[in-house]
């Protein structure tokens, strides 16, 4: 028998990193929260006064509702063509199968920056889109139209979290014992009929843990708006992200990422009991 | 088994979106190789103009090479840390008498699952009011504890798969704690551990949101990249692009041969 006082000293020596790296940062900012900015010096304080300014200026509480819907947006982008490419996937010979799930997983791994950059070599005034279009002569002349705009982080956004979404619905998808779906056709259930009674119920962790990597990624993300949004690509991360760059304002910053940090929690917390989250991490 | 008209259907339907898809994502590649060779001007792409030799260009560039090599160190010291790291919270968590195992591994979940923002400015905030100035050391700890999660996840399952029998025997054979790790398990963890790592690495080489906030004037590659950008496109960071997507792609090749099916999902 270990006694317990042995216990405890061990886990204090595993959870000491994690303590003072993770719990303690976090409870910082959360502490931060609640301070304020006299002139240009951040002082302690006991204030809800960030938090209310958050809530009572109507462009940041229009920004933080209109990040919540374009997030909304990005991640139905990623399941209405996530789902059918991991399916299909799931549906091919084992040799095939191998293959294209490393083409669709190595570009988790290419460069975030460079997506982003691409998008906008695609997007752009002289971009890809617009020659494309030009030299079909469906425009007469390239258009600004694509870049620099809400719909410009929509796009980049999906594309960027798109693999995020496919990789959890493919692993769900594969531990789908095949008898369940033998067993069904066996028993006179139309190809459709297994889809929705059998594959769709069961590949619903992968769903989920997809849905919440997108959604919650895209909720953070600073840098695509700042790079494909231009001026009038202001999301939640961005407004987060100025108040630790030129506008100067931690504490104040800090309130709002508390409110991110409390909506991802929830989400993690409400669709990881839906779904075990297990079948997020590769 | 036959196939219905509608299952047929279906698969082609989802095959056309996988292929547009992936085409899409592979844009990357193809658009950054070939801007970093042609000119491209209003009228379009100028193939006369083809060279290499941006990428001549591209090695004489001494920012590049010093940004190259922070993000090396500090991609090294984040892997080794979290590996570390990694082998111990997962030999922890599996023994059977340990404490507070939800709340270690909750801790180590959570920077892999909030926005990177949340990591970022958490441990700018933490390292300013113990006053650690921003350098190579505050972005290879944002590194350390998002990497850390994944390390974890692969070693822990890897840990799990072994059978406690072997354990047991060991230990009635009158092996220490020491020599039945040293010779029964870390044998068995090593490739989970080295895999955890490769993947680690190819995380931290290219993370750039936590990076951004712990970054002081040390810039790492995607910080530099980005800091590049913004003045404009050039075909010396085409050519840049194209070099870091090479690596990337092959590590991520690397990573799944030694990631077998099956085992992928560990």
């Amino acid at each position: 028998m270990t006694r317990l006082p042995v216990r405890l000293v061990l886990f204090v020596l595993a959870a000491a990193v994690p303590v003072i790296f993770v719990l303690v940062p976090i409870g910082s900012f959360l502490v931060m929260s609640f301070w304020k900015m006299d002139g240009a010096d951040i002082v302690p304080a006991a204030t809800v006064s960030n938090y209310v300014e958050f809530w009572s200026n109507e462009s940041y509480r229009r920004t933080f509702l209109f990040t919540l819907r374009l997030c909304a947006g990005v991640t139905a982008i990623g399941l209405i063509l996530g789902y059918p490419i991991a399916w299909v996937i799931w549906r091919m010979q084992s040799r095939w199968r191998t293959l294209v799930l490393l083409l669709t997983v190595i570009p988790l791994f290419m460069s975030y920056i460079v997506k982003i950059y691409t998008m906008r070599s695609i997007l752009g005034l002289n971009g890809l889109l617009n020659m494309a279009l030009v030299a079909a002569g469906i425009l007469e002349k390239p258009s600004t139209l694509f870049l620099y705009n809400q719909t410009a982080i929509l796009a980049t956004m999906a594309v960027v979290y798109m693999p995020f979404v496919i990789l959890p619905i493919y692993l769900a998808l594969d531990r789908i014992p095949g008898t369940l779906v033998a067993a069904s056709s066996d028993l006179g259930a139309r190809p459709w009929t297994t889809f929705r009674r059998i594959v769709l119920p069961l590949s619903a962790p992968g769903v989920v843990a997809g849905a919440l990597f997108s959604y919650i990624l895209s909720l953070g993300d600073y840098i695509t708006p700042q790079m494909v949004g231009g001026p009038s690509g202001f999301t939640f991360g961005r407004i987060i992200w100025s108040q630790f760059g030129l506008a100067y304002n931690w504490p104040f910053g800090a309130a709002m990422a508390a409110v991110l940090f409390v909506v991802a929690l929830v989400l993690i917390a409400a669709l990881g009991r839906l779904g075990k989250l297990d079948g997020g991490l590769p | 088994m036959i196939r219905t008209w509608g299952e047929i259907l279906a698969e082609r339907a989802a095959a056309l979106v996988l292929v547009l898809v992936l085409l899409v994502l592979y844009a990357p590649v193809f658009v950054g190789a070939l801007f970093s060779v042609v000119t491209v001007t209003r009228q379009g792409i100028d193939w006369q103009s083809a060279t290499l030799s941006w990428y001549g260009t591209l090695l004489g560039n001494a920012d590049i090479a010093r940004a190259l090599r922070t993000t090396l160190i500090v991609s090294i010291i984040a892997v080794t840390g979290a590996s570390v790291l990694s082998v111990t919270l997962a030999l922890y968590v599996n023994w059977q008498k340990a404490i507070g195992r939800t709340l270690i591994e909750l801790l180590v979940y959570l920077p892999f699952l909030l926005p990177p923002i949340i990591t970022g400015l958490s441990l700018l905030i933490f390292f300013a009011r113990i006053g650690v100035d921003r350098g190579v050391a505050t972005i290879a700890v944002g590194h350390s504890v998002f990497v850390l999660a994944i390390l974890y996840r692969v070693v822990l399952t890897r840990l799990q798969s072994i059978p406690p029998q072997l354990v047991e025997a060991s230990a009635d054979l009158g092996a220490t704690r020491w020599q039945t790790f040293r010779f029964i398990l870390w044998p068995q963890m090593r490739p989970a551990v080295i895999t955890g790592a490769i993947l680690g690495f190819a995380l931290s080489f290219d993370e750039t949101l936590i990076s951004v906030f712990l970054a002081g004037s040390d810039s790492t590659l995607p910080l530099r990249l980005w800091a590049m950008m913004r003045v404009g496109f050039t075909p010396e960071i085409n050519a840049l692009v194209t070099l870091v997507l090479l690596v990337t792609i092959g590590l991520a090749v690397v990573i799944s041969l030694r990631m077998h099916p099956g085992e992928g999902r560990g």
